[in-house]
């Protein structure tokens, strides 16, 4: 009757650490500018900056915080809006784009941003501008709108001064 | 003695994995909660497959496969052409550099957290007497005065962008409009070659999307599962999730006295009512959204200019 019973309770044990090692969890960031942090609280020192679709295992959880690995090994917490169970969908940009190659990188960094107040509108926008006959002031209404842009270290700020996600403890 | 401590390494093992699991089962549920927004028709009622003439003829079907595979350079120039059409269509944006600035960082911290976190997004307040925001492919994205006006507090006007970021990232509108597919069948296209032919069917692609977008508005499902995302979106930034159901209570108690619906949420979005009721039963999934922000009082300083 024992004997039974104990290679029950063996086969239980194997197949739950099975499961349990199964669920060893990987997330992915899923969030632009996440840092990976020292201690489980936004203002602690940032160990790495890390770019949306790393994978990430984790050791440990602690109530909003992962404390997880990232792939070159780099150990940290991050805050759990920053990550998903899934991987983030991949960009479509460059080759084979209707109006020439815009790299990935040139996207992330907001590149094509940066140079909008003295370039004006592009080409293109401005061909449809004409073509449509639109007034001068949407189009400069246009302008203004893409020359605005936020910075991470002052979205940073934002959130701070909100005490908002993170920046709440 | 055994079975105790066989027990208690169980409990050992199990429970971080339980743990970590938590936000996962937020995004299942969600997913799940996605799933059931495709059954909306009832059992038994279902909708006659329409002809594929009739697809052609209401331009509004099921998202394109083809929307996906736009690059963003070029769904960029879509989305700055249709804003050209949202200033004519809705007004200019209302003057005051502070509150675009505060709406800007508002919708950048939820669309960094969004499902398509690594293109830039731009957000502007027009004048406009109308309850009403959409988005421009490529991250373009507009909200009434009249809308943020009747709003109380930060989470709520995070809801709505990130509502609007949902359809961003989706790609909902050029994939609700058959015309797009032809961008699939020209080669690269430069401002030369759009005073041509291909200028001519990109002007008409940008009037289904204004049809779209301006006035018939989205497919039910789509605008559904924007709601979703907004939700999801504003908890993991850390906005008060229920944001988005207080925006639509709050439109719900004002549509009865809107004078103008036409070209607003009350037109282009489903019934409110429905809405809510989808909402509401996905808040309840959000354990601890009554602790995360709602800044009644940061949000009051902007909406103040607009009275």
């Amino acid at each position: 009757m024992r004997h039974p019973l104990r290679i029950a309770s063996a086969l239980l044990l194997v197949l739950l650490l099975a499961t349990a090692a199964a669920a060893q969890t990987t997330l992915w960031v899923t969030s632009q500018g996440a840092t990976l942090k020292a201690e489980k609280k936004a203002l602690s020192g940032t160990v790495a900056t890390l770019t949306a679709g790393t994978a990430l295992t984790v050791l440990e959880t602690d109530a909003k915080w992962y404390r997880v690995t990232t792939p070159n090994g780099q150990q940290g917490w991050i805050y759990r809006g920053k990550v998903s169970d899934a991987p983030p969908a991949q960009e479509q940009s460059g080759s084979g784009g209707l109006f020439g190659a815009v790299t990935s990188s040139s996207i992330e960094a907001g590149a094509a941003d940066t140079s909008r107040s003295i370039r004006g509108l592009s080409p293109e926008t401005e061909q449809y501008a004409n073509s449509a006959g639109s007034p001068q002031q949407n189009r400069d209404a246009l302008d203004r709108l893409m020359a605005l842009n936020v910075t991470a270290p002052e979205l940073e700020r934002f959130l701070q001064d909100g005490r908002i996600g993170e920046y709440a403890e | 003695m055994r079975t105790p401590t066989l027990m208690a390494t169980l409990a050992l093992l199990l429970a971080p994995a339980a743990e970590a699991g938590w936000l996962d089962s937020i995004s299942k549920s969600v997913i799940k909660d996605l799933g059931g927004v495709k059954q909306e028709q009832p059992a038994g009622e279902a909708k006659p497959k329409p002809s594929k003439t009739e697809l052609l003829i209401s331009g509004v079907t099921d998202v394109l496969a083809g929307a996906a595979e736009v690059p963003y350079d070029t769904e960029r120039v879509i989305g700055e052409s249709l804003a050209l059409e949202g200033f004519a269509r809705y007004g200019l944006p209302v003057d005051d550099p502070e509150l675009q600035r505060y709406v800007n960082l508002v919708g950048n911290a939820v669309a960094r957290n969004s499902l398509r976190p690594t293109i830039p997004y731009h957000f502007v307040v027009v004048d406009s007497p109308l309850y009403n925001a959409f988005a421009c492919p490529g991250g373009i994205i507009f909200v009434s005065s009249e809308l943020v006006r009747s709003m109380h507090d930060e989470s709520e006007l995070a809801a709505v962008l990130a509502h609007e970021v949902g359809h961003v990232a989706h790609k909902h509108a050029l994939g609700s409009i058959r015309r797009a597919q032809f961008l699939s069948g020209v080669g690269k296209l430069t401002a030369a070659s759009m005073k041509g032919n291909q200028g001519q069917q990109f002007q008409g692609m940008i009037g289904d999307l204004q049809n779209v977008l301006f006035d018939k508005g989205l497919d039910q499902k789509l605008e559904f599962e924007a709601d979703l995302a907004a939700m999801e979106t504003a908890y993991r930034t850390g906005y008060d999730p229920r944001g988005m159901v207080r925006v639509l209570e709050a439109l719900q108690a004002k549509e009865a006295s809107a004078t103008d619906k036409k070209g607003s949420w009350f037109s282009t979005h489903p019934p409110v009512g429905e809405r809510l009721t989808r909402l509401r039963a996905v808040a309840a999934q959000y354990p601890d959204a009554a602790s995360l922000s709602r800044l009644p009082e940061r949000f009051a300083a902007q909406r103040a200019k607009l009275l």
